[in-house]
């Protein structure tokens, strides 16, 4: 079955096809588009489950290794054969020959001989300057695509499900859906592509869907201007990823990951601070993923992005696209893990994004907000998981925070859609009475979020802080983990904060007018009519129907009259009771609910399991292991893996690395690599306590500890006593401003690139109009002079001689000419027999003199 | 007088110059055929270049391509005689040339009605249309 992997990005595009150049010019019904959307992905989300079925846990499963379609046939030549330079890298390349052939040396040696100080003859290695570079159109599917193909069509044919009920009356409705499939081809295309190029396609097309689906109330100022912002954010990521690929192109010669990785994995460690080829190829991945999962400094964007429409925001700023950078990270984990200072970076880049964000989170009001900052600051979790050597952990906390941050944001959805288009958590409160099966699911998302157990939040986010406390990879894991542990908390917090606000506590829909912050920008524009105020429509998602004054007015109590009088239009538009969302919306939240709760036990911690990975493959980090490339054997795959598969598929090398090194290397190379002398905050504990086991447990009650902290200040501040906001916010007023106004960082950009891009614009068009232009004006007016002189000349001299000798020759020759038409048929045949006879005369003239001659003499000498 | 035709008719008698012509009138070989051939060609020819009237240079024409026609005939008998077994290309082709020289007619026919009709005329050295 895994063989048909190709279809599952076909499908989405096919329907993303159909929608979007037929449902406008054959008016599709609503319920025609979404189930051609609902049904692409849902056929394609049961493929992906029958691939990854066979592909891994079937009879003829091929896990641990990677199935390419081209082994199959199935691929085609996409970019063929050109020759590039091997340029990069030859350093590596020779350390890798030198290493090969001192292997050699000491296999062939007795156990004595190695026993002594080893002298090798360098040599030096003749190696390829330049490769054919053929870039094939192919799909792999491996342990990590596998994962990603399931979290995204499953997760997104939830969010498909519920977006045809959210937006259920909008204009857009086909073309929303046509990006929609657009945006789940890319991304299939991106996880499941077998090289870097194709992964580059499909990131480019998931970024050019987010803007489209940004901005896709283009007529609202706000979202046209957080499209752009996000696009060009996007850009300088990729940027950065663009060079890595050259790099990679021009290190290995192919753009292939089983190619790359196989060549890679030989290459020598980059130790901290030293920057060989790796490193800086893995700067340039890094700084794409960056841009793509909103790490700082490039997170501006995806706060902004909750312009779009509230299911967007849980597919593609939420569960799907923003995971990219982590996919990608992952995949190329074998050249992160060989640069420690990369990874160092990675792991402080995502601590220090986990922190920032969860404090911008605990003061915005805009419930879409606080789920972005709280997207930002989970991917923060994700990143530092990698950056600590965690790479199946961070994927895992992938999939849990896809299931968990999807289930809030369509929650938050289902609040926007019963809230009548009201963003603003002050104008909640009291929600759960109205809104049972989304504050029943929010519930469930709540607790997975802020880390209590079972929920599966908690298992992902617990490994994370485990791994960095215990990390043998990078120096400064305590810091890590440090910082990872207050956004925890912090997380904790703010998200009990929504919670309260949302669904606990005092009813103020009805005390406060709309119209306020979240509504600014809807309101200018309707005042300056740009947007039409559409209140006819039933639902028409996060479109700004109300204006700030229509609030006010009689209370709807009675839910079925407003809803009957909801789509007359015109009428008086009081304040609403909220209402709850209909099935096409909250099925999809229970599934997605029941999924955040249960979903963390596929990588249930071993503490609880007696220090082992259980479950064999059905254990996502055993699932993954086999992509995972170990510094310490070189090889993919982890010691704990080596019993359970055997050294058949992975270890063929290790073996042999193991068996002839001197005892004393060998013990070496099993405790790590990386020289991460200083202090480490488990390694110290697990010394006092005399226990690994101990040790883990005491993190995981320190990690469920701080999620109780989070969410008891939480209770303590917007349930038991909600004057103490208001009073530590003015105890700690600097900080709570610069909390409120995220820091700045918009303005500081505004102020030091956006200004000083429109400055060197400004000065550059000055210079255009002045210096150029004037320069291009001047040469205009010399040719201008010039060429009306060469005009007189031409005109008075040169027309005057061709005039006077066509004159001439035309009196000369005309008479001549005239007479011989005569227009007599017979006189054109005579001269055309008269030519023929001179052509006969001229070719056969000696022939016809010598046979008139002979003739003449037969006649004479027959009468003679 | 007397004497010379008898003399000649003696010689004919003997097989002379006369009864080798009706010999070979029987037998005639390639070239009396081109000979022929060559001689209504020219008469076409000048047909078609001195005379006035329009319908005579059609049969003038019709001599033209019946002088040809007589050409494939006789290459077609003598590559015959010589055992080519090509030989009935120049059959066919006279075959070929009768039919077109049909429809020659027959459209010339019309145009030279179509002509009298707008010019009153048939004499073609009233007609200099081809001046213009």
């Amino acid at each position: 079955m895994y063989r048909y992997i190709w279809l599952v990005p076909i499908l989405p595009l096919l329907g993303a096809t159909i929608n979007g150049l037929l449902g406008r010019k054959f008016r599709f019904s609503e319920p025609l588009i979404g189930g051609i959307a609902v049904g692409s992905v849902a056929l394609s989300f049961l493929i992906s489950l029958a691939a990854v079925y066979s592909y891994g846990f079937g009879s003829n499963s091929v896990w641990p290794n990677a199935y390419v379609t081209s082994k199959d046939g199935n691929s085609f030549n996409w970019i063929p054969g050109g020759a590039v330079n091997i340029n990069l890298g030859s350093e590596a390349r020779q350390a890798v020959e030198l290493d090969k052939e001192r292997q050699k040396k000491l296999a062939a040696m007795t156990p004595e001989e190695r026993a002594r100080p080893q002298a090798f003859a360098i040599a030096t290695f003749d190696f390829p300057r330049s490769a054919l570079l053929n870039i094939e159109w192919s799909y792999q599917l491996d342990p990590l695509s596998s994962i990603f193909m399931l979290v995204v069509t499953g997760v997104g044919l939830c969010i498909f499900v519920f977006a045809t009920g959210y937006m259920h009356g909008d204009n857009g409705f086909y073309r929303f859906f046509a990006y929609m499939g657009l945006f789940m081809f890319s991304m299939l295309l991106l996880v499941m592509g077998s090289n870097f190029v194709m992964m580059f396609v499909g990131w480019e097309g998931v970024g050019l869907c987010s803007y489209l689906l940004i901005g896709y109330y283009f007529d609202r100022q706000e979202a046209a201007n957080a499209s752009r912002k996000a696009f060009i954010t996007n850009r300088i990521g990729d940027f950065g990823f663009a060079l890595a690929i050259f790099g990679v192109i021009a290190t290995f010669g192919t753009a292939q990951y089983t190619d790359v990785f196989a060549q890679a994995k030989d290459y020598p460690l980059e130790l901290l601070g030293h920057w060989g080829i790796l490193s800086w190829i893995a700067l340039g991945l890094f700084v794409g993923a960056c841009g793509k999962s909103a790490q700082l400094p490039l997170h501006v964007w995806l706060p902004d992005a909750m312009a779009g429409p509230t299911p967007v925001s849980a597919l593609i700023h939420a569960a799907t696209m923003v995971t990219a950078g982590l996919y990608m990270v992952t995949r190329t984990n074998v050249i992160f893990q060989h640069s420690q200072t990369m990874m160092l970076v990675v792991a402080l880049v995502g601590a220090a994004t986990a922190l920032f964000a969860a404090t911008i989170g605990i003061t915005q009001n805009d419930i879409k907000k606080v789920l972005a900052y709280s997207t930002v600051s989970q991917l923060g979790f994700m990143f530092m998981a990698c950056g600590v050597g965690a790479f199946a952990i961070g994927i895992f906390h992938v999939m849990t925070h896809a299931f968990f941050k999807a289930l809030m944001f369509l929650g938050a959805g289902s609040v926007i859609h019963g809230m009548h288009h009201e963003q603003d958590m002050r104008r909640m409160g009291g929600l759960k009475k109205y809104m049972p099966y989304t504050y029943m699911t929010f519930l469930a998302g709540w607790l997975a979020i802020c880390g209590i157990i079972p929920f599966s939040g908690f298992w992902s986010k617990d490994e994370i802080l485990w791994s960095t406390a215990s990390t043998t990879y990078i120096p400064l894991g305590w810091l890590v983990w440090l910082v990872g542990t207050i956004a925890a908390t912090c997380t904790a917090f703010y998200m009990t904060r929504l919670m309260a606000m949302t669904f606990w506590g005092k009813e103020k829909f009805l005390e406060q007018p709309a119209g306020g912050e979240a509504d600014e920008a809807h309101a200018s524009a309707y005042d300056k009519g740009l947007a039409s105020h559409d209140a006819h429509l039933e639902s028409a998602g996060d479109r700004p129907r109300h204006e700030p004054g229509e609030h006010v007015g009689p209370v709807h109590e009675d839910i079925t009259t407003h809803v009957t009088t909801h789509g007359r239009g015109g009428h008086p538009h009081g304040a609403h009771l909220p209402h709850e969302s209909p099935p096409s919306m909250w099925i999809p939240l229970v599934v997605l609910a029941v999924l955040a709760t249960i979903g963390g036990f596929v990588g249930i911690s071993p503490a609880f399991t007696g220090g082992k990975h259980v479950g064999g493959r059905l254990n996502i980090v055993r699932y993954l292991d086999p992509i995972i490339w170990n510094p310490a054997t070189r090889y993919f795959g982890s010691e704990e893996m080596f019993d359970s598969y055997g050294k058949r598929l992975i270890f063929e090398r290790a073996e042999l690395t193991l068996t002839t090194l001197p005892e004393g290397e060998t013990q070496k190379l099993l405790a790590g690599p990386y020289k991460t002398e200083g202090f480490n905050l488990a390694h110290t504990i697990e010394s006092k306590l005399g226990s690994e086991t101990a040790t883990e447990w005491l993190f995981i009650i320190l990690s469920l500890l701080v999620a109780g902290i989070g969410i008891g200040l939480g209770l303590l501040f917007y349930v038991k006593d909600t004057r103490l906001p208001d009073i530590w916010a003015e105890r700690l007023r600097p900080l709570y401003v610069a909390s409120y106004h995220k820091y700045w960082v918009d303005e500081f950009y505004g102020w030091a690139i956006t200004r000083r891009t429109m400055d060197a614009a400004r000065a550059v068009y000055a210079f255009d109009s002045k210096v150029v232009d004037g320069a291009v004006n001047g040469v205009a007016w010399l040719t201008r002079g010039f060429s009306r002189v060469v005009g007189g000349i031409d005109k008075y001299f040169v027309d005057g001689l061709v005039n006077t000798i066509a004159a001439f020759i035309m009196r000369l020759m005309s008479p001549l000419l005239r007479a011989a038409q005569t227009g007599f048929t017979q006189n054109y045949a005579l001269v055309m027999v008269l030519g023929l006879m001179i052509v006969v005369a001229l070719f056969f003239a000696g022939d016809i003199a010598g046979d008139i001659a002979a003739a003449l003499k037969n006649i004479f000498a027959l009468f003679v | 007088m007397i004497l010379t035709v008898f003399a000649f008719v003696v010689q004919e008698a003997s097989g002379g110059v006369l009864s080798q012509m009706k010999e070979s009138a029987k037998h005639p070989d390639l070239s009396k055929f081109l000979v022929i051939g060559a001689i209504l060609f020219i008469i076409g020819v000048a047909g078609v270049l001195t005379r006035r009237n329009i319908i005579v240079i059609f049969m003038s024409i019709e001599l033209i391509l019946n002088a040809a026609n007589l050409n494939f005939i006789a290459f077609s008998r003598y590559l015959q005689e010589t055992g080519n077994v090509n030989a009935l290309a120049g059959q066919i082709f006279a075959v070929f040339v009768i039919v077109v020289a049909a429809a020659e007619a027959a459209i010339g026919l019309g145009i030279v009605i179509a002509l009298y009709r707008n010019k009153e005329t048939i004499w073609v050295d009233e007609i200099d249309l081809l001046k213009w």
